[in-house]
């Protein structure tokens, strides 16, 4: 018994030792460098991150985490995470950043360290087509049901109307809501929204009605990593050689950039 | 026609790592599931214990959290570098499912009766001698059913690895909702029928070759 009381000590000690090294680490810069690839954190996100034919990951925030990559000497590496666990993703190193079009909302802010804001969106509602133009302002949206991605920044404005909603885990799921009925309507990004629904996508009879909140993306990193610096310099610069724009073009987004 | 290709290949690659997990967790945990059996029921009661209040919080507790604890708890709680997604995923679920394989051992071992324990001493076998020759095959083969259903569900739970993104059949099949298809996600549940229809004949078979004693 005493033999076993000893041992469990022993290992409680081992664990406390092993917590106090684990936090000692040089800048996050070098810790990239070190290991040479910048792990970045995504979810299929059009037109942000999306596949092209050959399965590569493109979007206008694929080409940029590229260039940033580039611009540290790095390798990019893409993963597809679950979003609600972005956070812990970064805490425990399984990714470098989050760079997925995030909103920078306050619990975004508290939970890890984000750049400078990037690019303008904002929170649209989407409802069938023949329906849009009864609702051209948030005050006429009483009555309807909505669904919603669970936390994001489309469920704040929702709360803060006051309005019924059912949460999903995913804006795409939320537009399926629509799409089979069982929602009137869905809130989700400008920007996406854009890119998934009218003539030609999977969703032709939907369109966007009022816009509910207009709000900026940035990039997460871990809190206080000198890779903040690192991301505005780049941005910086990157805005100046006519790079960011150029890719904004190709995915349709320049008129949302935030240029620096 | 072309989308329905893509989609099944696309879920086949899904496929893979959800078998790979279905049999290397059951590689590892029925070995380690005996090993457990033997200390929830050891004559040495602080094992005894401790084995039983780890078995109790392993089948007590969600294996989604114990999934999430395995591979973010190491880097959370003491800042160690984490283990490789599909490692992590396969360690909770071993450990899961030995605990409860050992309870099954243990109610298949304690279903022998007493007086075959008491004959093998009687005629001066050891202990390992009366369980590997007395015991283990009648034990095999009262597990069978059981186990069987532990198999199947071990099948279906594969998919609670998407939480630490090892991307799995269910992964694969809403990747497709982004993309305005929701069909793909219900076509998962063909694979997941496949795959235990064809664990059920194995079992079938399995359960017939081990007629004997009758």
């Amino acid at each position: 018994m005493k033999k076993m009381l000893t041992l469990a000590l022993a290992l409680v000690m081992a664990l406390t030792l092993a917590a106090c090294g684990g936090g000692q680490s040089g800048g996050d810069v070098d810790y990239v460098k070190e290991k040479g690839t910048l792990i970045v954190g995504m979810t299929d996100f059009a037109p942000m991150d999306y596949r092209d034919e050959s399965g590569e990951w493109i979007g206008f925030d694929a080409d940029m985490a590229k260039a940033f990559a580039k611009s540290l000497g790095v390798e990019v590496q893409f993963v597809e995470i679950n979003w609600d666990n972005k956070a812990m993703e970064l805490e425990t190193k399984a990714i470098d950043a989050v760079w997925n079009g995030m909103t920078l909302t306050d619990d975004v802010k508290a939970l890890m360290g984000t750049s400078e804001p990037y690019c303008m969106n904002a929170q649209v509602v989407v409802l069938s087509a023949a329906l849009a133009d009864q609702y051209r302002s948030a005050g006429s949206l009483g009555g309807l049901s909505f669904a919603v991605e669970n936390g994001s920044a489309g469920m704040e404005a929702l709360d803060g109307l006051g309005l019924p909603y059912t949460a999903v885990d995913t804006q795409a799921k939320a537009l399926m809501e629509v799409a089979s009925g069982s929602s009137d309507a869905c809130v989700i990004d400008l920007l996406m929204a854009g890119a998934m629904i009218g003539e030609g996508t999977s969703y032709p009879d939907l369109a966007t009605a009022v816009e509910l909140e207009s709000e900026q993306y940035g990039v997460g990193f871990r809190k206080d990593s000198d890779l903040i610096k690192a991301f505005n310099d780049f941005w910086g610069s990157a805005c100046g050689d006519g790079t960011v724009m150029a890719a904004a073009e190709t995915y349709g987004i320049a008129q949302n950039i935030i240029e620096k | 026609m072309a989308s329905f290709w893509t989609v099944t290949l696309a879920l086949a690659e899904g496929l893979g790592a959800t078998a790979k997990l279905f049999v290397l967790t059951l590689v590892f945990a029925l070995p380690l599931g005996l090993v457990i059996c033997f200390g929830s029921t050891s004559a040495f009661a602080p094992l005894r214990w401790l084995v039983k209040t780890v078995v109790w919080i392993i089948r007590g507790s969600p294996l989604m959290l114990q999934i999430l604890i395995v591979y973010y708890g190491p880097g959370l709680l003491l800042g160690l570098p984490l283990l490789p997604r599909f490692t992590a995923a396969l360690a909770t679920f071993v450990i899961n499912y030995a605990c409860y394989f050992s309870e099954i051992y243990r109610g298949g071992i304690q279903s022998i009766p007493r007086g075959q324990y008491e004959a093998g001493q009687v005629l001066g076998m050891t202990r390992s001698q009366i369980f590997f020759r007395v015991t283990l095959l009648q034990l095999i083969k009262r597990i069978v059913p059981p186990m069987g259903n532990e198999f199947i569900t071990l099948v279906k739970d594969t998919a609670l690895v998407r939480v630490i993104s090892v991307y799995e059949i269910i992964w694969m099949g809403e990747s497709f909702i982004k993309k305005g298809m929701m069909w793909p996600l219900f076509y998962t549940a063909v694979f997941y029928l496949a795959v235990n229809g064809l664990l059920t004949l194995l079992l079938g078979w399995f359960e017939r070759k081990l007629s004997y004693f009758k």
